[in-house]
């Protein structure tokens, strides 16, 4: 993993970490725009049926996690070209951490993000609201790569996967119980 | 190639890549039943980013 130990680049990692954690953010914000502009198609609708209809996205995600239902996703299922990274690392890191942070770009195999995205789309926000979500979308993800760097730990990658099931289920249990709890206030 | 220094306690505990989870959880809600609306989906959209943990 980029951010585990044994790095041998002249780049020292903690500065391709927060080059990387910029390119996050900056295709967070980006695909917050787009949902935001997007989120214009579901003004029409009553807010009844947009606040079942998150709820129902939110719940199906739910379901798909705990392996209830089965959802194909339609996500791209491409992974970023190694090449980004070989010759110039740190504005390779900035076009990687921006490709995995617009979401759209590489696997996305968890429902949250759809959750997220669907759910923004169909409540209809300001744009402001877009995109600080979107950034803390990126966040989320620059979190991870953070707490892998900080961890230096050489088995990092079977201890986040041990832990993927949990982080994944309530993630998506925490999505339903907030968004149902904002829609009922 | 550097030495790794091998992680202590501390370090373990706070980089324990189940923590963010309940913190933004926590926030989630606590967020909705403010009716803090934006932040309420910042936290969520903060937990599906983390949800993503692992591939780099």
């Amino acid at each position: 993993m980029l951010f585990s130990p044994g790095w041998r680049a002249n780049v020292r990692q903690g500065e391709v970490l927060a080059v990387f954690a910029l390119g996050l953010l900056l295709g967070g914000v980006l695909s917050g725009a787009v949902v935001w502009v997007l989120s214009g198609l579901a003004a029409p609708l009553p807010d009844t049926a947009r606040t079942v209809s998150i709820l129902l996205v939110a719940a199906v995600g739910v379901a798909r996690e705990l392996g209830w239902v089965t959802v194909p996703l339609p996500q791209n299922a491409r992974q970023i070209p190694q090449e980004v990274l070989q010759f110039r690392l740190r504005r390779g890191a900035l076009q990687f951490g921006f490709e995995m942070g617009t979401g759209v770009r590489t696997y996305v195999s968890a429902s949250a993000p759809y959750v997220l995205a669907l759910g923004l789309l169909l409540s209809h926000q300001g744009l402001g609201a877009c995109l600080a979500v979107g950034a803390a979308f990126g966040a989320g993800r620059a979190l991870s790569s953070a707490l892998t760097f900080w961890a230096r730990d050489p088995d990092r990658d079977a201890a986040i996967g041990a832990r993927m099931p949990w982080i994944r289920n309530a993630t998506a249990l925490t999505a339903l119980t907030a968004l149902a709890l904002l829609s009922a206030l | 190639m550097r030495e790794v220094v091998p992680a202590g306690r501390l370090r373990r505990a706070l980089t324990e890549p189940l923590l963010p989870v309940p913190v933004l959880a926590l926030l989630a809600v606590a967020a909705a039943a403010l009716d803090a609306t934006v932040l309420c989906w910042a936290a969520v959209g903060a937990l599906a980013g983390f949800s993503l943990s692992g591939s780099v």
